[in-house]
């Protein structure tokens, strides 16, 4: 119904006689299905033998929630009444059971339907129930699987915003576990590993921009966790430009690069909020040097690439920063403004209202 | 009453004529043909969506200037069917109340003007849907943000909804809107955009969802309207189509979300609408109408409208006027907003 990417002679022009006749039997066939399910639920016959038909609409159809919605009620209802006559061994076994099976569900339809709100959902309701009834050394396991999981999904698709955004949550959650634990667990914390990911996801794709954005959240929380003085919190932001510098070096065209560049350029700025700060004392001293250390750098690039826009936006916009802490003598002149923006408006016409826009606020 | 099914039929991608028309008859027709298609399984694959694609359908009509093109009482009769004791919409019978077909059930009746249709046939009507987001809890009183049901999935969509919902029933005074303003500006970016909960990446749905929902709250002083604008332009390619984040391809819904998005903020002279307005039309199918996502491809009922309002909003010629925090016929989100 929303059909993404599809092409158009792929629909069936006319169906045959026989064709019509085995869809028809199909709708049949689904619909009653359907019907049983829902007659079931309406009886609160809350079974296993129901949870299977379930698993068996959902196959079809996952996009159905009010069927996902079932299957919650008949689990909340499984969860809660193990016998209380039978050994606790056996009870634990069955929740651990139950939270499996609708791991594996989930995870074989994600591999069909990658971009389905509701299996992410579902994943995570169990996740979170779960966790309530099972020991924390079972949770945790099931919670670190769940890395293993997104990790999975984003190779297949590695711009996935549910599996990004569900890797934070993960990342949240096994966080929480670890402060609630007395014996903090060996090896370095998660959100040094997941640094670690996102260096390993922009060198395999620089274009990869939700790992770049996932990575401009995590450095500010991985300074606060090492205690990062401030010379530490500086060799890691120089460290971050030269990275960012050498891609940019590498292909002045993507757009993914020049944000996260963008990203580090507005940690300079007196009016970044703490929770995205990298270096914390900057003086205007400080922001000029950066400003004008990296204008010279990307006026080099301009000598092989002058048909990049990237780089006239961002010279621009880097002067328009260095004027606002203006320390010493320009790095630039207002006629090297005023090409730049002749730059823009003739390698990038689509945009021409917002070029016109700046020239007018910039008074050139 | 379903609009939701199917892609359209047919329809060949290759010679389309160079000056590009609206076919605004054969999008009509589209869209009354889709209540017609029980014999195809996709029609009954696809009822967790059917009032939502009414919404879609109903909406694409007024913008064609086809208002009656649907039966009004068939269709009020449809939508009331959906409603639940709990004063929210399921997407069909028999399908459980969610904030998304709650928002569409409300856009469906303050289109055809029928609020006072709802009171007549249930006591109290109004406040019966409004107070589905209010006492079910659906706003987190900690953080302000909304979740889609009792289920608990949390995502600006479902504050948008709310605010939408609420401001067409005149009963925004139900939420805290301060705390769910303050959850948005906790969704920003250092590029000004927003995502679907504090953290996430900037993503051109979630832009109009909290561009949307801070104009319903009369708070744009709180959106970096430059950076933004900025990075809503870039999302224009050299086709002229739209796309939803950086290096991704361009999508006539995304057109919608992202140009309307621009329109909040006064900038849609930042991208080249004429070929925006090309981009849209080849995603036409001319012989049997509807919009694609992109030109070539199978057509469905929730394009056609997103095409159909960009186009609007476009102003290009024939189009009734579309509302860009509503998706709705500017004329009545006016009528319902007055009142
Ligand atoms: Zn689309």
């Amino acid at each position: 119904m929303a059909s993404h990417g599809i092409a158009r002679s792929a629909g069936s022009g006319v169906r045959s006689e026989a064709a019509r006749r085995i869809e028809l039997q199909q709708i049949e066939t689904y619909k009653d299905l359907v019907g049983l399910v829902n007659t079931k639920v309406a009886e609160r016959q809350y079974t296993v033998e129901v949870l299977a038909l379930t698993t068996k609409l959902l196959t079809e159809n996952p996009e159905y929630y009010t069927i996902w919605n079932h299957r919650r009620r008949i689990l909340q209802k499984l969860l809660s009444d193990t016998a209380p006559d039978e050994p606790k061994f056996t009870s634990d076994q069955f929740i651990e059971q139950l939270i499996t099976d609708d791991l594996q569900l989930t995870y074989k339809l994600l591999r069909g339907f990658p971009k389905c709100y509701w299996i992410w959902n579902h994943r995570n309701w169990i996740l979170r129930n779960g966790e309530a009834l099972l020991d924390a050394p079972t949770s945790r396991k099931l919670w670190l699987g769940e890395l293993q999981l997104v990790s999975k999904m984003l190779q297949a698709d590695n711009r996935n915003f549910h599996a990004w955004g569900y890797r934070r949550f993960v990342v949240a959650e096994l966080q929480r576990l670890t402060q609630a634990d007395e014996v903090p667990p060996e090896g370095p914390s998660l959100t040094e590993s997941e640094f670690e990911y996102t260096t390993k996801m922009v060198n395999t794709n620089l274009s990869n921009f939700s790992a770049w954005h996932n990575r401009s959240k995590l450095i500010p929380r991985l300074l606060d966790e090492r205690k990062a003085d401030d010379t530490a919190r500086r060799k890691l932001f120089d460290d971050e430009l030269s990275l960012v510098c050498s891609a940019i070096n590498t292909d002045p065209f993507d757009q993914s690069i020049w944000y996260y560049h963008q990203f580090l350029m507005s940690t300079l700025s007196p009016d970044c909020p703490r929770q995205s700060q990298i270096v914390l004392s900057h003086s205007n001293q400080d922001r000029g040097s950066y400003y004008e250390h990296e204008m010279e750098y990307i006026r080099d690039i301009l000598e092989d690439e002058t048909d990049c826009k990237w780089i006239y936006e961002a010279l621009l916009t880097i002067a328009c920063s260095y004027l606002e802490v203006s320390v010493g003598t320009n790095p630039f002149t207002t006629s090297d403004m005023h090409d730049w923006l002749e730059a823009l408006q003739r390698l990038d016409p689509l945009r021409k209202g917002r070029w016109d826009d700046w020239r007018r606020s910039l008074n050139l | 009453m379903s609009l939701v099914s199917g892609p359209g039929r047919g329809g060949v991608a290759a010679g389309l004529p160079q000056e590009l028309s609206l076919y605004m008859d054969k999008h009509v027709s589209y869209i009354q043909s889709l209540d017609r298609r029980k014999d195809e399984r996709e029609y009954w694959l696809t009822e967790h969506l059917r009032l939502s694609g009414l919404y879609w359908g109903l909406t694409a009509l007024h913008l064609l200037g086809h208002p009656d093109a649907l039966p009004r009482s068939q269709v009020i009769e449809f939508v009331l069917s959906c409603l639940h004791e709990n004063g929210g919409f399921g997407a069909a019978p028999g399908h459980d109340s969610h904030m998304l077909y709650t928002v569409s059930g409300v856009q469906i009746l303050a289109t055809l003007d029928a609020f006072d249709e709802l009171e007549a046939r249930v006591q109290g009507g109004r406040l019966k849907i409004g107070q589905l987001v209010d006492i079910a809890g659906l706003q987190d009183a900690e953080t302000g943000t909304f979740a889609g049901d009792e289920w608990g999935e949390r995502d600006t969509r479902f504050l948008y909804g709310a605010f939408n919902a609420l401001s067409l029933l005149g009963l925004l005074h139900l939420i805290n809107v301060d705390k769910a303003v303050g959850h948005i500006q906790s969704c920003a970016n250092f590029d000004g955009g927003y995502g679907t909960s504090p953290g996430a990446e900037s993503h051109s749905g979630q832009v109009f969802t909290c561009l949307a929902a801070l104009t319903i709250a009369g708070r744009l002083d709180l959106v970096d309207q430059d950076k933004l604008g900025a990075w809503l332009s870039e999302r224009q390619l050299k086709n002229g189509g739209l796309n939803g984040r950086p290096e991704k391809k361009e999508d006539v819904c995304y057109s919608w979300w992202v140009f309307s998005s621009l329109a909040m903020l006064n900038k849609q002279h930042w991208i080249d609408g004429d070929k925006l307005a090309n981009f849209i039309l080849q995603c036409q199918d001319p012989q049997m109408g509807g919009f694609s996502d992109r030109p070539g491809d199978m057509v469905d009922v929730f394009h056609t409208c997103f095409g159909l309002a960009g186009l609007s909003l476009l102003k290009f010629p024939g189009l009734i006027e579309v509302d860009a925090v509503y998706c709705m016929p500017r004329a009545v989100t006016k009528r319902c907003l007055s009142k």
